[in-house]
């Protein structure tokens, strides 16, 4: 295990490793309330579903508007097998997941044909339907009353003849969020590196390119639209189990289109970039919740502010905040042609003359 | 000796625009074929024809290898790869965000079956299937001459280098059949030569090779033989010498005044 020697990290590593410690010892410091890490909380979820989502613009190049009906169907799926099954927690992960793949095969199959906006448009009724279904179908969902006391997880060793834990509180769901986080990050880097990762970044690139290297191209969008929607499914499963409530209106589109800016806020296709989205979009969020009444605006005013940071990022960081390298590299010198562009030259003939 | 590729009466229409009108003629293994013919003939209709992004109108496209003989008009892309026929582009396709040696380990991807799951467990076949990959596109790498540069992003690289990674991606797909479309179109007379040196070694690696091309001197140096067509039609194949002299020929490039001037 040469590779926890200390000598041996790059400082990428160094910085991620103490961000982690920072991160599992945070809730003991004293400033820290249960609010503070509700929103904590809140961020971790954020982050399972923009890395679960990046798969498909980020990894495909494909646009994905409808990514929060994946997360209304595992958060379904986990309420009513609690609801009415009484499942534990751990059961209803992998189904979670199961279910978020099944609907990504069942919808990208036949529509992942389509290109460019056309898809994005499917997506976008995708989502719009599992809302409509959640609201109208009442025998099963309960309708627009929702879906209350959901039980929360609980740890049960009883079987062994251990003890039972129920989750009480915020602190054992923070830890629950960060088992997750590391996990969905980890399943994102093994597929990075991996012969599945470079087939995406190839379809990304150029599809025609893709085909003739032999990548059959509508098996791996089906493929990553699956993985996509099975994460964003875990992460609306442990919504379910933590706020142990849930009604149709909390899948709306918004929810979609604050993944996806959390996703090109941060840099499309960079797992780091995409968390660190998730940390600002959360965070500004709340900070305009509490802000905003202050100036005597009402709250909703907040999406204008994400709507005008949107605008500001185009203009000056188009790639996102933490980019691909090679996308980095490509902006730059995109920018640097446009400023040694017409107009200079033009001045340089002007001062010739 | 079985054609490696044999073309029967090929046809494709876009709409009313006959592109390629009963076109036939056959690859033998090991050669190295040019096919011409001024702007506008079908070449590069005829390679997408052959590589299964256009579906042939009529006639057959027969790829034969090993004992074994496959139609493969109309059949998709991305299973022809897979067949052993392997295609460049006429304006260079590469992957231009991903690093030199990523373009060509997507290339190697046909050869290989790993997926999500041996991705996330990183399995010991998994492994082995990984640096085997790592492995010969470093090789194909440095058959082509770019060893050492596989970190570079392939967009950043000079255009000729380009052309070559597109090479090495193409091989590393282990085709039977090359295709290249234009492969020296704007590279200047030292790096065509540099081509026809690679053109060559290719060869001799057992590949057959199918080539577009407008620079007569490539042509000339290293095709044994030549198809040309005009307007979609077969005209006339031979050796690049005869073909080159050939009345037809340079009445289909400059007019008929020129064939008799000539």
């Amino acid at each position: 295990m040469g590779k926890l020697n200390p000598q041996n990290l790059s400082r990428g590593d160094k910085i991620r490793i103490g961000l982690l410690i920072l991160v599992l010892i945070l809730p003991f410091f004293p400033f820290i309330s249960d609010y503070m890490l509700h929103i904590i909380i809140l961020i971790f979820l954020y982050m399972i579903l923009a890395l679960g989502l990046n798969i498909v613009p980020g990894f495909n190049g494909l646009l994905d508007l409808g990514y929060v009906g994946f997360y209304g169907i595992g958060a379904y799926t986990s309420g009513l097998l609690t609801f009415h099954f009484g499942l534990s927690y751990w059961v209803i992960i992998p189904l979670a997941f199961m279910n978020g793949a099944i609907w990504g095969i069942l919808l990208g199959a036949p529509t992942l044909r389509l290109t460019g906006d056309y898809f994005a448009i499917v997506t976008f009724g995708f989502s719009e339907l599992v809302v409509l279904f959640l609201t109208n179908e009442i025998w099963l969902t309960r309708g627009p009353l929702g879906l209350p006391g959901i039980a929360p997880p609980s740890i049960d060793l009883s079987l062994f003849g251990g003890p039972k834990w129920e989750f009480v509180g915020e602190l054992p769901y923070y830890y629950l969020a960060i088992v997750m986080v590391l996990i969905t990050v980890f399943v994102m880097h093994r597929i990075q590196d991996s012969r599945l990762g470079r087939a995406w970044f190839a379809i990304r690139d150029d599809e025609t390119a893709a085909v003739s290297c032999g990548i059959n191209l509508l098996n791996y969008k089906v493929i990553a639209f699956a993985i996509s929607a099975a994460f964003g499914a875990v992460g609306g499963s442990f919504f379910a189990r933590w706020v142990t409530f849930l009604s149709p209106d909390m899948f709306k589109f918004w929810e979609s289109f604050l993944v996806l800016c959390m996703i090109v806020l941060g840099g499309m296709g960079n797992i780091w970039g995409v968390m660190i989205g998730a940390v600002v979009l959360v965070s500004l969020s709340e900070v305009l919740r509490e802000l905003l009444p202050l100036l005597g605006l009402p709250v909703n005013v907040r999406f204008l502010a994400f709507g005008l940071i949107m605008v500001l990022m185009m203009r000056f960081r188009p790639a996102g905040l933490m980019p691909i390298p090679a996308v980095a590299a490509k902006m730059k010198a995109g920018q640097v042609k446009r400023k040694r562009g017409p107009a200079t030259a033009e001045l340089k003939t002007g001062l010739k003359k | 000796m079985t054609p490696i590729l044999d073309i029967k009466n090929l046809s494709k229409n876009f709409g009313g625009l006959k592109a390629l009108q009963d076109i036939s003629f056959r690859i033998d293994p090991g050669e190295i074929i040019g096919l011409i013919g001024p702007n506008g003939a079908g070449k590069t209709t005829l390679f997408n024809c052959v590589a299964g992004v256009e579906k042939p109108t009529q006639g057959q496209i027969i790829f034969s290898h090993k004992n074994s003989s496959i139609s493969v008009g109309g059949k998709k892309p991305e299973k022809i790869t897979s067949f052993g026929i392997a295609r460049t582009f006429q304006n260079i396709r590469l992957f231009d965000n991903l690093t030199v040696l990523d373009n060509v380990k997507i290339g190697r991807h046909c050869r290989f079956k790993s997926t999500f799951f041996g991705a996330v467990a990183r399995t010991r076949g998994q492994q082995v299937e990984e640096k085997a990959i790592t492995e010969s596109s470093q090789q194909y790498l440095e058959f082509v001459g770019l060893k050492g540069r596989g970190e570079e992003i392939a967009s950043s690289m000079p255009y000729g280098d380009q052309r070559r990674l597109e090479i090495a991606r193409a091989l590393a797909t282990e085709p039977q059949l090359l295709m290249l479309d234009e492969p020296a179109a704007g590279m200047n007379p030292m790096e065509s030569r540099d081509l026809m040196v690679l053109i060559q070694r290719i060869r001799e690696k057992g590949v057959t090779i199918l080539l577009i091309e407008h620079d007569m001197k490539v042509v000339m140096g290293v095709c044994d033989r030549v198809v040309v067509i005009n307007h979609g039609e077969w005209l006339t194949e031979g050796k690049p010498k005869d073909v080159q002299n050939d009345p037809k020929v340079i009445e289909a490039y400059l007019g008929s005044g020129a064939a008799n001037a000539a």
